[in-house]
């Protein structure tokens, strides 16, 4: 009868409890939903670190990691790979030569990355290979050709590789996709004139239209004009193992795309056998023995057991190469704990003010209660129950609009585009798929409750400490 | 046999400087299955009687024994257990929970006290019928006049088959013709049931009725008269 009553009482006053039920609906909502798009982009970086980028836990000789000298090779490679793959837990492995040099076009120069690597191997490692911008070559496919390069298309229009050109088929593509005709019109303007950067082009494109145009139809007119020519050179320089400067050209296999727009900018993939032959070093010569691991958890143990096992060699782990991805690790939970007490703080204010009302408001009714027999703690029972069910019934519909609005968007994502540029440097991608556990929700609820629980406790002993013969006769 | 005996009670309240005896020296005793009215001015104690007869106050002096049990040795928690157990109330607001239906309501002390479904239905149909409402168990009190209101709360008062039945001006907000059924209503239960009930009123009908008037004047009885 008490959670009958409770819950009777709850609409005793449908506005006023619908009105803290939409607050809590709409706080639960943000919260869940604020964690769920932090959760996918947390995630998306730490894939993409994991599977492009570091992958787990990396074997160099000492200091390479200081001086990348291309003498520093590891001795002998493949007693290392037997000590690794006897230590438990160690997964798929991969080999890579890494030498730092220069990437230059007709047009710029810039530093790079050189790695070099076995690209079926690599395969399974990284998914680099996944990330190829489709109709820019491709993975290495053609054993037969040398020097190859796969780079980035940062990289690519640092070096004004990519060009943009407004022609007939940019033209009718973009009518195709809805561009308006009088946008396609002040195209034609354009029409055929090559631009070498993305620089000039975007600047000749606010000469052209609006601030609102641009805006509006910008990032699709620069998608149709980016053009790549498969097979465009890039010359590479950089060191042989007696500190000789080399130098080759090379042709690009392909362009890839990724959410990190540093590591895109600074690192060309070429085939390990050319770069050994360019740079000098041994058949079977290796930098850098690249370890996926089985769980990540076991990291530490791992690390220390191989670094037992490979005296000789620098053993680092996924957490000391990338720190600010080990500090978001550890620390998200923690973060999403305090985000999460905020929110719940706020409502708890406010289910506390109502609650407040309604003993205020019910006082005779309270004193009639204690006076025919309810004893104190069925009134305290009955106040936090009646808490509890306004804090859930907002809680559990701000966590469905939540699910539902996640469920819609974790295929689709959140395009953020206009901010590209600066969550490319930080290396996030700008289309976020938020995602979030069913663990979570269950959490979530259980906070809920508490909170309701914790709300009701001040205005429920408000409400004990009233004197029935007084609380009877209240107007 | 005494089942109520109230022994020189007092009750002062201490209102800024002034000392207000709103029970002065009382002593009285109820046999078991009274019909009493204690009648008086406005302010004559009638009201703080009740209240310290149902333990709902504690007197500043004297003593009140029920059934054998003195109240003022009861703790705060088993003072309510005792109410829940023994005293039904009636109330001049009828207090009804707005929430709940008529139903509701008459079983609401039932389920405190954790009786059955099947005991709790069969006593609240047995009382709404007492009481004349069984068509309206499903109505709220919202949508009832104020005699039905006060009815259900004599069902309520009676749902647990208390010993005493302590009624603060129960007629004081209806009309006569809901009073007089109401008062029948009651006299009829007393008679059925042997509870004894024990009024406060300014209400003739119910003096009328009553088999026992106690008078009261500045919280002194004045008068005793006992009927037959």
């Amino acid at each position: 009868m008490i959670w009958k009553t409770a819950w009777k009482n709850v609409w005793r006053n449908k506005i006023r409890s619908l009105v803290v039920i939409s607050s809590v609906t709409i706080g639960i909502f943000a919260g869940v939903f604020s964690i769920a798009l932090m959760n996918g982009m947390i995630d998306q970086r730490i894939n993409d670190a994991f599977n492009d980028e570091i992958s787990d836990i990396q074997v160099t000789t000492k200091d390479f990691r200081i001086n990348n000298d291309p003498g520093l090779t590891i001795t002998d490679p493949e007693k290392a790979l037997k000590e690794i793959g006897s230590v438990n837990g160690t997964g798929k492995m991969v080999e890579r030569l890494i030498i730092t040099g220069m990437a230059n076009s007709a047009y710029k120069s810039t530093g790079v990355q050189i790695i070099g690597i076995d690209p079926l191997r690599e395969k399974e490692v990284f998914t680099i290979y996944k990330k190829l911008i489709p109709g820019t070559g491709d993975y290495f496919e053609n054993d037969q050709k040398t020097n190859l390069a796969l780079i980035g298309e940062t990289l690519a229009k640092d070096l004004n590789i990519i060009r943009y050109t407004i022609d007939t088929a940019t033209i009718s593509r973009l009518k195709k996709e809805g561009v308006p005709a009088g946008i396609t019109d002040k195209l034609q303007s354009l029409a055929g004139i090559k631009f070498v950067s993305e620089k000039q082009f975007l600047k000749k494109m606010k000469s052209v239209f609006t601030a609102a145009e641009a805006r509006q139809y910008g990032p699709k007119i620069r998608n149709a004009a980016w053009t790549f020519r498969e097979g465009a050179r890039l010359t590479l320089t950089f060191l042989d193992k007696d500190n000789n400067q080399v130098g080759a050209v090379f042709r690009l296999t392909g362009l890839f795309r990724m959410s990190n727009s540093i590591y895109e900018k600074t690192t060309v993939f070429v085939k390990n056998k050319d770069l050994l032959k360019l740079t000098g070093l041994a058949e079977n010569s290796t930098h850098q023995i690249i370890i996926k691991i089985d769980d990540l958890k076991q990291t530490e143990r791992i690390t220390d057991d191989l670094a037992l096992k490979l005296p000789g060699l620098e053993v680092t782990s996924w957490k000391k190469i990338a720190p600010d991805l080990a500090m978001m690790t550890d620390m998200v939970q923690q973060f999403y704990l305090i985000f999460g007490l905020i929110i719940l703080a706020a409502l708890a204010f406010g289910i506390i003010n109502t609650m407040l009302m309604v003993v205020m408001e019910r006082t005779r009714e309270l004193g009639m209660l204690t006076a025919i027999g309810m004893n104190k703690k069925k009134v305290f029972s009955m106040i936090m129950l009646e808490s509890v069910f306004l804090s859930l019934i907002g809680g559990v519909t701000g966590m469905i609009f939540s699910f539902l609005v996640v469920k819609l968007t974790m295929h689709t994502g959140i395009d953020l585009s206009q901010y590209a540029e600066g969550f490319g440097a930080l290396g996030y991608s700008a289309v976020i798929y938020p995602q979030i556990n069913a663990g979570f929700f269950i959490i979530v609820t259980i906070l809920i409750i508490i909170t309701g629980m914790v709300s009701s406790i001040y205005p429920s002993l408000k409400a004990l400490k009233l004197n029935p013969v007084e609380a009877i006769r209240t107007e | 046999m005494k089942v109520i005996e109230i022994k020189n009670v007092s009750k002062i309240y201490n209102e800024s400087e002034i000392q207000v005896r709103a029970v002065d020296n009382v002593s009285l005793d109820f046999k078991e299955a009274e019909f009493a009215a204690i009648v008086g001015p406005s302010g004559s104690g009638k009201t703080t009687l009740l209240n310290l007869i149902g333990g709902l106050d504690m007197p500043t002096s004297g003593e009140i024994i029920i059934d054998g049990t003195d109240l003022s040795a009861l703790k705060s928690s088993e003072l309510i257990d005792f109410r829940m157990r023994n005293i039904g109330f009636v109330f001049q607001a009828y207090n009804l929970i707005p929430v709940l239906t008529a139903k509701e309501n008459v079983e609401f002390i039932m389920s405190l006290q954790k009786w059955s479904k099947q005991d709790r239905d069969a006593r609240t149909f047995e009382l709404l019928k007492a009481v004349g409402l069984f068509e309206r168990a499903n109505s709220r009190p919202t949508k009832m006049s104020g005699g039905q209101q006060q009815r259900i709360a004599v069902a309520r008062a009676l749902a647990s088959r208390p010993k005493f039945v302590l009624a603060d001006e129960p007629t004081a907000n209806l009309d006569s013709k809901s009073a007089a059924t109401l008062l029948e209503i009651m006299e009829k239960l007393n008679h059925e049931e042997k509870i004894t009930f024990i009024f406060s009123t300014h209400d003739a009908r119910v003096v009328k009725m009553a088999h026992r008037v106690i008078t009261l004047e500045d919280g002194k009885v004045v008068t005793d008269d006992v009927r037959e």
